[in-house]
């Protein structure tokens, strides 16, 4: 076992300081001379042709300086889609209809946030509605409203996963089960709503300041949409209050504060109003699924066909990723000797539906692991068993689509036996239940259409040893800049306190493609990784020159320490060899490059994280009420980077995966979401945690950082899943609608006792 | 809409200030003091983002107007150290990890910083109902409780 | 034996993936192409979900063996 100087330990976060003094400034918090404040005016309608749009008198309230609608703009269909022109269908400030109760269709920017609410209701918007469609199983039916000119029935994206031949699969198999899932769609709830500060000057140079996950595709996406030329725009984001995959997109905040503000020449902001941000972001892919599962009365899995529709909403966004994801986490993390997927992507007249922690995951393996726990039991076989009969391994290929490379799925099944063992009989109403999941660390497949790596760094050696580290990775809270600073610090040979890291600014960042999908870790990680490495190399050109070792030595630097790997005491300090290397190089400091893009890694990822999770909850008989005992999670991330960070994240990742099973859910009433507050849409709070326990599986996963992989998106897989085995366990009901609210528990029990006295 | 004075001291320092009867005392002490430590993040009075500690009782900053605390003393998140002397809760939330985006975290600290002021030995059960009107959407709120807990068994001694 | 889409060219190893290439790009290039065939885009995936038995790949994956071209 590597013996590690900086990872694996618990440090303080870097960002620790700023964040519990309130020093740090977020987006939220900008606040420049001569500041406007801004508004936006939204479609009150579900689908709606925009005929006439009067702005005088909005214009003429004192203290509006602007009013813009989508005349003022270059009319351009942006998505993050880029690859595929077809699935670039947004405008923002739509010119010609709006889609979903919530569209932006015009914005002001006044003296005070007061005013520039009030000449919203001064703007005259004229609009003729048009028939909407809200369920996409009704949205593909003949003659049904259609959202989109090209999109015939309504079908915005389709797509189809197969491997083996699921016909013959099912003849062999000795027992199949059929079974349809609902799953509902949920919400980010970030604490620090989407936001911008724009600010145009007369040199013609954009900077905005907002709330994000990815600075660069920002960037982009306002050169695009607003026909600048890309470095010309700068976007800063130092502290992002939260994202969870709400904020890689071009928001309305963003582009109308930009909008306003080059009109104007005055910085402008614009910062959503929780109202706003429930309806009028993204959100979760409500999903309806259809699985038939075949296997043999021994448990051995034969055959899945899954069958998807997902509500998409307006836009396509970044639902067609979730649709290809949701497909392929259906089959894991087992080995399936056939499957097909065939997935449609149907637009409705909704909120658009997008990226979410998990993508897609979360769903399959809600709807995978309740009926793997059906199966298990219709056949008599314990659940633990039947996963680790099929369960995935290392060296194991997806036909056609990825190489496992680290698995550490049966030690995790291994662990949670062990703990669901020691919990002994449970009392009355009280059952633990599981779901096994793996999931990426990182896509491979570039649908920005980037020309640039996925990840770059580079690191600056200076003459007092202090290393400046400049990533474009982006931290909303999941830690990425501690871990870039460890991994940094562990392969320079230095210690945390020496580095100095600049994030979060276009002007000053290499480019990063952003904090979702799970690929900060294994990609920035490289990248910083590789960048140190090739500074190190420098400085160990002149430590070697000093030592003048025999030349079967090799040298590394460790704390502060270059010197003979198999000699340690031969050496010279970092700071002493830090000013050789400088001296020794024309006084110019050392710097080093690293980059990262995945090559011929499979269809999906270069790696997957797996684990298994027990949920242990009471059910109350008479309420239906869900109670959450306890949570342990067994997981695989490779090699742990930063351990305090992963124990963060696995919590968090608890509280929003049970919120998705059974506290959230976004009822809508003919396209309008009925409960857009903080009280009416129930997260977890402090006391409905269950206590949690981590168990760390390690293994070491080549494609990865010192061997690391993900930890955070893929842990929220099984908790909904698990939730609804553990009710199954306690009570004997499966419910397959989320979320597992206390009236489903209730009618379930009662269906069930209705069937009983039959 | 006629101004009217405001006496309030905020971390120790007094200030006059002209405002508006309707402004709430969240926007009094960001926009009016440019202390943005204190956080919002809803309209509803329910995610503590904005807690305050309004003569030593936690209080959520959004529900009262700047005008009910003429003559108080308000304590925000950049009033709970000393220069480079952090509080023990501020050290222990370092310690234990307990936050990540950083955005609930003001109020988090306000909170237990009000809970430790009226109960300075919590159970696990009180300190949980103690935050239950602070939201956090990125730690699950285990790592806030073990450093809540942590500070009230007395593990971390005010700094001299 | 591999296969060449008739619409961008993309060479694929079997009609099969030739098949889901074109339903999963389902650009109006790709679309036109097969509704000119005397198929429907539209029906042929929709028959997928509404009929067991892969059904609209297969009768797609049947054109492309007549209609597209061969490569070795």
């Amino acid at each position: 076992m590597k013996k590690y100087s900086v990872i694996n330990s618990p440090v303080h976060n870097i960002d620790g300081i700023a964040k519990v003094t309130g020093r740090a400034t977020y987006a939220f918090d900008v606040k420049l001379p001569s500041m406007l404040y801004g508004k936006i005016l939204r479609s009150p309608y579900p689908h709606a042709k925009i005929l006439n749009i009067d702005t005088s008198k909005a214009e003429r309230l004192n203290g509006v300086k602007a009013v813009v609608t989508g005349k003022d703009t270059l009319g351009i269909k942006q998505g993050i889609w880029r690859r595929f022109k077809e699935l670039c269908d947004e405008e923002i400030l739509s010119r010609s209809k709006v889609r979903y109760i919530g569209e932006p269709v015009a914005a002001v920017a006044a003296v005070d946030e007061d005013l520039a609410e009030e000449a919203l209701d001064l703007i005259e918007v004229e609009y003729e509605p048009l028939a909407a469609v809200f369920d996409p199983v009704e949205a593909i039916k003949e003659g049904a409203p259609q959202l989109h000119e090209n999109a015939e029935r309504n079908i915005n994206v389709t797509r189809h996963i197969e491997w083996g031949d699921v016909e013959e699969g099912f003849k062999e198999a000795d027992y199949i089960r059929e079974d349809w899932f609902r799953c509902s769609s949920q919400h980010h709830v970030c604490m620090e709503t989407h936001n911008a500060v724009a600010s145009y000057t007369p040199d013609r140079k954009l900077t905005v300041w907002t709330s994000t996950q990815s600075h660069y595709y920002i960037q982009v996406l306002l050169a695009w949409t607003l026909g600048l030329r890309e470095n010309d725009i700068r976007v800063i984001s130092r502290y992002t209050g939260g994202g969870f995959g709400s904020k890689f997109e071009l928001d309305s905040a963003q582009f109308c504060a930009s909008l306003l503000s080059m009109k104007l020449f005055r910085p402008v902001k614009i910062v959503l109003t929780r109202e706003e941000e429930f309806i009028a972001t993204k959100r979760r892919t409500p999903m309806f699924y259809y699985l038939r599962t075949g296997v043999k009365k021994d448990g051995t899995f034969l055959a899945k066909e899954g069958r998807v529709f997902t509500e998409g909403g307006a836009y396509t966004s970044m639902g067609a990723t979730a649709l290809y994801l949701t497909g392929f986490f259906q089959a894991f993390p087992y080995v399936w000797p056939n499957y097909r997927y065939d997935g449609y992507r149907v637009y409705t007249n909704t909120e658009p539906s997008s990226a979410m922690r998990g993508f897609g995951a979360p769903q399959a393996t809600f709807a995978a692991e309740t009926q793997i726990d059906l199966i298990a039991n219709d056949l008599g076989i314990d659940p633990i068993e039947i996963r680790r009969k099929n369960a995935m391994y290392a060296g194991y290929e997806v036909p056609g689509q990825a190489w496992i490379q680290s698995c550490g799925l049966r030690e995790c099944l291994d662990k949670v036996e062990e703990w669901i063992k020691s919990r002994g009989k449970l009392p009355l109403n009280r059952g633990i239940g599981i779901a096994a999941y793996g999931f990426m660390s990182g896509g491979i497949f570039n649908w920005f259409d980037t020309p640039y790596a996925f990840s770059s760094a580079m690191v600056k050696v200076n003459i007092d040893g202090k290393v400046d580290l400049y990533i474009g990775s982006q931290d909303m809270g999941q830690g990425s800049n501690t871990t870039m600073a460890m991994i940094c610090a562990e392969e320079l040979g230095i210690r945390l306190e020496d580095i100095r890291l600049h994030m979060g600014d276009t002007d000053i960042c290499p480019v990063d493609l952003g904090a979702w999908g799970s690929r900060e870790t294994l990609m920035q990680g490289n990248a910083v990784k590789m960048a140190s490495a090739e500074a190190k190399q420098q400085i160990l050109e002149f430590a070697a020159a000093k030592l003048a070792p025999n030349i079967v030595y090799d040298l590394d630097i460790k704390d502060r320490w270059a010197h003979l790997i198999a000699r340690p005491e031969r050496g010279i300090s970092y700071y002493d060899v830090v000013i050789e290397a400088i001296r020794g190089r024309d006084g110019q400091p050392i710097i080093g490059r690293g980059h990262y893009t995945p090559h011929r890694k499979g269809m999906i990822s270069p790696a997957y994280s797996f684990g298994v999770q027990a949920v242990e909850a009471d059910i109350d008989p008479d309420t239906g009420k869900i109670s959450l005992i306890n949570c342990v999670t067994a997981h695989d991330c490779g090699q742990v980077i930063n351990p305090l960070a992963v124990e963060g994240q696995l919590e968090g990742a608890i509280a929003m995966a049970a919120g998705y099973g059974f506290t959230e859910d976004l009822p809508m009433d003919e396209g309008k979401i009925l409960n857009p507050n903080l009280v009416d849409y129930k997260v977890l709070r402090a006391r409905e945690m269950p206590e949690t326990k981590v168990i760390e599986v390690e293994t070491y996963e080549p494609e990865g950082p010192f061997g690391a992989k993900e930890a955070g998106e893929g842990l929220t897989n099984p908790t909904a899943g698990a939730l609804s085995n553990a009710i199954f366990h306690a009570a004997g009901v499966s419910i397959k609608n989320l979320p597992i609210t206390p009236e489903k528990v209730l009618n379930a029990l009662r269906e069930k006792d209705d069937k009983k006295e039959q | 809409m006629e101004k009217k004075l405001l006496r309030l001291t905020v971390n120790g320092e007094y200030h006059e200030l002209y405002i508006k009867p309707k402004k709430l005392l969240v926007e009094v002490l960001r926009d009016e003091l440019g202390l943005t430590g204190t956080k919002r993040a809803c309209d509803t009075a329910s995610c503590g983002a904005c807690t305050v500690l309004l003569n030593r009782v936690a209080v959520k900053s959004c529900s009262i107007l700047a005008m009910q605390t003429d003559g108080a003393e308000v304590i925000t998140v950049e009033g709970l150290a000393n220069g480079a002397k952090l509080s023990p809760l501020q050290r222990a939330f370092l310690d234990y990890g307990a936050y990540q985006c950083g955005f609930c975290t003001a109020g988090m600290l306000m909170t237990a910083t009000g809970l430790l002021n009226e109960n300075p030995t919590p159970t696990k059960e009180e300190i949980k109902e103690g935050i239950q009107g602070n939201i956090c959407r990125c730690t699950g709120y285990n790592s806030i409780i073990r450093a809540i807990k942590a500070v009230a068994e007395g593990k971390y001694k005010e700094e001299e | 034996m591999s296969y060449k889409c008739p619409v961008c060219g993309k060479i694929w190893p079997d009609t099969m993936n030739l098949a889901r290439h074109i339903f999963g790009t389902g650009d109006q290039a790709h679309k036109d192409w097969v509704n000119s065939k005397g198929l429907n885009f539209v029906e042929l995936l929709l028959l997928q979900t509404m009929e067991p038995g892969n059904k609209g790949y297969k009768i797609l994956a049947e054109l492309l063996e007549k209609d597209a071209e061969k490569v070795e």
